[in-house]
This record gives C-alpha cells, sequence and structure tokens, in this order.
C-alpha cells in the first residue's frame, strides 16, 4: 500500500545541516496496522509527514496505492490527500469556531460533494466514534478524548485508504488512550483500513500488528 | 463552502466585529468624499449659464454731495452712457454688489400658493444686463425701460425658482408672491447662472429691475469689453470713473480671474477632506493588512489542517479572501443602511443621484482595498508548510 524507498530527509539551515531521516525503507500492506517508535527528535513525525505527502524527502521515492507521487503539483497532492488519507494528530488540531459536525465535514469540502451528502457522512463517521450526541457541540465543550474521537471521525469520514496517526493518544490518560487505540483496531479490523501510527506507548504498540523503531533518523527494527 | 464561511465568520463574530467597525467607518468616510466629489463634478459639468469673458466688474461708493434724486439719477446715466460710448467697451450695466464669484450674497424668501421658498438670490440690474454678459433668455423677456411705468412691479426669475414654484409650466405673465402688496410680474424666465463658481450649483434667483433711486447703493457696474482691451484701456476706464466719482475708492476686476480665484476657495474643502480620506484609506489599508495578517498568524494551524485535509494552496487562499470580501460585505450593507437615509431625508439638498452613484463607487473601492489586502495575505497563506503549521500547533 505505502512502499518508501531510500528515504532521506534533510534540514538546511546557512550554517547546519541536520540529516533527519537516513536512508529508510518501508513496504507498509494494505490493511496492516503499524506502530513506529522511537526517542523524541529521531524522526518518527518526519517520517509520517512524507508517507501522508505533507513533507517532501530530499531523497528517495514514494509509492502510495502503486501511485508515484514524485511528480504531483500541489493540487494532485492535495487531492490525493484529501482521497486516499486521513490524518489524526496528537493535539487534535480541531476547528475551535466550529461545531463538532462541521469539523468533521472539513475533508468533503474540498470534494463534489452536497451539504446533505456531508452531513449524512459526518454524521455516520461520528456514530462510529460514539459521539453521535455531541455533533453541536464546541470543541472547547469536549473532553480530550472526545476530541480525539471527532479528528478520528474526521479522518474517516472521507472513507480513506489509509489512515496516518500522530501520537493519537499522547494527549490521553491510559483509559481514554486504550479507547481510542481500540476504535482504530476495530477500524482497521472491520474495514480494512491501513493504519500507520506513531507512539512512545510500548503498550499500544504492541497491540499493532508491526513496529518499527527510530534512532536518530534510521530504522533500527 | 459559503455556507462554512459563513457560519465561521458568525461563531468568530466578536473577533471579527473590530474589522468590520473599521470597514464600516471608511466606506463612510469616503461616501462622505465621493459624495462631495461628484456633487462638485455634476455641478462644474452644467454651463456657467454666461459669458464672463471680457466682462469687468467695477465697484465704487456713493459719493456724490447731492441729495436731489433727479440729480443722482442724472450723473449715473450720464456715466454709463460715457462707458459705453468708450471705443473697446461693448455693453454695460448697473448691478448690485452680489455680482457672480464675489462672494456677496443677498438673499430673500417667498411663498408662492403656500409654498414657501428661501435662499433665493436677490439680484437688482438694468436693462442691459443681458446683452452684458451674454445670459440666455429661456422664455419671455428681459425688462426694458418701459417696464419703470407699468402698473405691475416686473421681475424677471431664473430657471431653479421657476422649477421650484411651477415645475414644468410657463411662469411668463404670473404673478409672484401671495403677499397682494408686494407681487410682482414675472415677464421672463433666464437661464441659471453659476454665481458662486464652477463648483457650486446655481441657487433660486429673482433679477429686479432697479429704479432710479437706487443708484447710490448699487455699487457695481458690468463692463464688457472687447477682446483687445488691455491694461492701457483698463486705465481709462478707471479714471473716466474716478473723474465722474470723486473721493470714491475705485475698483476694476475682471470676472475670470475673480472666477478661477473663487473656484480655488470652493475646491479648499474638498482638497482638504481628500488628504483626510487618503491618510485614512491608508491606515485602513494598513489595519485591514495587520488584522489579516495576525489573522493568518493565529490560524497556522488551521491552514497547515486544512492542507492535510486535501485543500490545495489556491483554495486556502481563495478562502481568506473570500472571508475577507464577505467581512467587506456585512460592513457595507450596514454603511449602505447609513448612507441611503442620506437621500431619503435629503440631507444637504443634494441629488439623490450624487448620493447613489457615491454609494456604489464607496462599495467598489472598498471592494478592491480589501481584495488587494487580502491577496497578497492569501498568497502568504497558500505557501504555510502543512507540515511546518502542524508542528508549529
Amino acid at each position: 500500500m505505502i512502499q518508501l524507498q531510500n528515504i532521506e530527509k534533510v534540514y538546511r539551515t546557512d550554517t547546519i545541516q541536520t540529516l533527519a531521516l537516513n536512508s529508510i525503507s518501508l513496504d507498509i500492506e494494505k490493511g496492516e496496522f503499524l506502530s513506529i517508535m522511537g526517542p523524541s527528535g529521531c524522526g518518527k513525525s518526519t517520517l509520517l509527514n512524507i508517507m501522508g505527502l505533507l513533507d517532501a524527502p530530499s531523497k528517495g521515492s514514494i509509492k502510495i496505492d502503486e501511485q508515484s507521487t514524485g511528480n504531483f503539483n500541489d493540487k494532485q497532492l492535495a487531492a490525493f490527500r484529501n482521497k486516499k488519507l486521513g490524518f489524526i494528530f496528537q493535539s487534535y488540531h480541531l476547528i475551535n469556531d466550529l461545531q463538532v459536525l462541521d469539523n468533521v465535514e472539513l475533508p468533503l469540502l474540498y470534494r463534489d460533494t452536497t451539504a446533505k451528502q456531508r452531513k449524512q457522512l459526518a454524521t455516520e463517521a461520528l456514530e462510529k466514534v460514539g459521539l453521535s450526541n455531541r455533533i453541536k457541540h464546541f470543541p472547547t465543550q469536549l473532553s480530550g478524548g472526545q476530541r480525539q474521537r471527532v479528528a478520528i471521525a474526521r479522518a474517516i469520514v472521507g472513507r480513506p485508504e489509509i489512515i496516518l496517526a500522530d501520537e493519537p493518544t499522547g494527549n490521553l490518560d491510559s483509559a481514554m488512550g486504550n479507547e481510542i487505540m481500540d476504535i482504530l483496531l476495530q477500524l482497521n479490523r472491520d474495514e480494512g483500513t491501513t493504519i500507520v501510527m506513531v507512539t512512545h506507548d510500548e503498550n499500544m504498540a504492541n497491540k499493532t500488528h508491526r513496529l518499527v523503531r527510530l534512532f536518530d533518523g534510521s530504522q533500527v527494527q | 463552502m459559503f455556507k462554512h464561511l459563513f457560519k465561521m465568520i458568525w461563531n468568530k463574530k466578536k473577533q471579527n466585529s473590530l474589522l468590520i467597525v473599521e470597514i464600516l467607518l471608511s466606506f463612510m468616510v469616503i461616501f462622505a468624499v465621493f459624495s462631495f466629489a461628484l456633487n462638485s463634478y455634476s455641478n462644474y459639468a452644467k454651463p456657467m449659464g454666461f459669458n464672463y469673458d471680457k466682462v469687468w466688474a467695477i465697484s465704487y461708493n456713493h459719493t456724490l454731495e447731492t441729495t436731489n434724486p433727479d440729480s443722482v439719477t442724472l450723473v449715473y446715466q450720464t456715466l454709463l452712457r460715457n462707458i459705453k460710448s468708450m471705443p473697446l467697451v461693448v455693453d454695460a450695466s448697473y448691478h448690485s454688489g452680489n455680482v457672480p464669484f464675489s462672494n456677496n450674497h443677498s438673499t430673500t424668501g417667498l411663498t408662492q400658493k403656500g409654498v414657501q421658498v428661501t435662499g433665493i438670490n436677490d439680484f437688482f440690474t438694468d436693462e442691459n444686463y443681458v446683452s452684458t454678459t451674454g445670459t440666455k433668455m429661456l422664455s419671455g423677456r428681459w425688462y426694458n425701460k418701459t417696464d419703470a411705468i407699468t402698473k405691475s412691479t416686473v421681475i424677471v426669475i431664473n430657471n431653479t425658482l421657476k422649477e421650484k414654484l411651477f415645475g414644468k409650466a410657463d411662469a411668463v405673465g404670473k404673478m409672484l408672491g401671495d403677499n397682494p402688496k408686494t407681487r410682482q410680474k414675472i415677464i421672463g424666465v433666464i437661464a441659471d447662472i453659476k454665481n458662486d463658481g464652477d463648483y457650486q450649483v446655481a441657487a433660486p434667483a429673482l433679477y429686479n429691475r432697479h429704479d432710479t433711486s437706487a443708484y447710490k447703493w448699487m455699487g457695481k457696474i458690468l463692463v464688457k469689453v472687447s477682446p483687445e482691451a488691455d491694461a492701457a484701456f483698463e486705465g481709462k476706464l478707471y479714471k473716466l470713473m474716478a473723474g465722474s466719482l470723486k473721493k470714491s475708492n475705485i475698483e476694476i476686476e475682471h470676472l475670470d480671474n475673480k472666477l478661477t480665484a473663487y473656484n480655488k476657495f470652493t475646491l479648499v474643502p474638498l482638497i482638504i477632506l481628500s488628504i483626510v480620506a487618503a491618510f485614512l484609506i491608508i491606515n485602513v489599508a494598513l489595519g485591514i493588512f495587520g488584522v489579516l495578517w495576525y489573522n493568518i498568524n493565529k490560524r497556522r494551524g488551521e491552514i497547515g489542517l486544512r492542507r492535510a485535509v486535501g485543500a490545495p494552496g489556491a483554495a486556502v487562499s481563495a478562502q481568506l479572501v473570500y472571508e475577507a470580501l464577505i467581512l467587506a460585505t456585512l460592513s457595507i450593507i450596514i454603511g449602505a443602511f447609513f448612507a441611503v437615509q442620506f437621500p431619503l431625508l435629503n440631507v444637504f439638498d443634494l441629488p439623490a443621484s450624487v448620493y447613489l452613484f457615491a454609494m456604489l463607487f464607496a462599495m467598489i473601492f472598498i471592494y478592491l482595498l480589501v481584495l488587494v489586502c487580502s491577496l497578497y495575505q492569501g498568497k502568504q497563506a497558500a505557501a504555510i508548510y502543512p507540515a511546518v503549521a502542524l508542528h508549529e500547533e
């Protein structure tokens, strides 16, 4: 589903050159649940951003669903992200000025859908994460766990084949973290969604199919 | 997408209110400037109503020692004859002190069939006025010597006064005023004269035929001279006046010079208002620029998120431009509500079309201003790198 070949990412300033990722090659199967672990600053999020086409590698190539993305322009990248990928972030990234339903509808705004379709799909997504009774709430009126469930609903509303989760349980206590993990496992099991998750939590990582460890930008496991 | 943007704006109404007020104030100021400028232009485009070129206004004081009315009349009539007999003089006419472009006004009011009209320019002239100034008669005739002995006092009115009192109907032959003791017979309607320069509208006016006792306080003689009349001729005219009216202060002014000076005087408020407006517009532009810039910096996470979920750079840019334009529209709707009161309540007595066009131009101006300011910021937002923006958040 996702093929990374010799990915290298270098951050350059006027005086310093930092190697964030060093020759990473990964092959993630369709329907696989992969977790990425490693100490802070080892390049986990950078790798996830590159997989999510939010960042470009300095070297190497990415193939997603057999499509090479290296030559995509901004518009093609945006359309590809919209259809194929769903994102979940540690800090939720919800828009506080919008109600829960509008937050979940967000990816559909950039597709050719009617308001009625958007509402229906968003409501279905919220039902899946158990928040159908909170659609009129604003994010600030929700707990951390509920916010993350809204973020998951937003990630799955467009029915993407891949979900990229950057420390989705990082801001939550263990009980809420487990709830979120259960939802992700269920998505992977029931709908066959490919999930790549960056985590610091060994217990969470152990629940996934495969674990990749990074250290100083290199893959060590 | 527009519904989504409206929701965003509505849910952030407190944060947006400052920008809405700022744009609203600019709209009102620009509306005022455009109203003033359009009204001035509209007046400028209208004909002057008479030929002021080579018309000189001679000012004099009544210094004759004799009080005998016949002697006074004889002196002034002889003086006018002598002026008219000068080789380069085309015609000459006595006129009250309120000659065109003199900033000297004499106004009156009257009631006609219950309709009260105030601020009517009250001129006193003689039978030579039309030929001296080249003013156009629209109907009827100008007065002549025989009108001195008619039963009713005769009067000529200008077109503006005629429209106010009689509308489209003919005014010639009708009596002016409701008071039987002061009623005058209208014998002619004359074209409007822009007495206060190019940029001022012609006020309603009455042209009274002065009687022989009025010479001593008329104060002005209008003299139409031929194009060859020069400073040497002006000197001769001065000598004639000084010789005829001893101890009098004589001043000869050219109406074209007076018009130029008067126009400058009229334009000063417009220039000052325009300078103030220009500074305000610059401030508003910087304000809008600053608020949008602040918004974008505050919303980097949101912009990063939108990019991540599938918005291309152009869509993010367009969203910010649309948001700014929606805010401008809200301000303009409120501003238009206030602006439309001006023609409805007839504030400052300007034509409704001036206010309506000023509103239209102010709207276009505000939209352009907001568009220019938001386009740059939209471009900046589109350039935000999603991975960096999401990480910062």
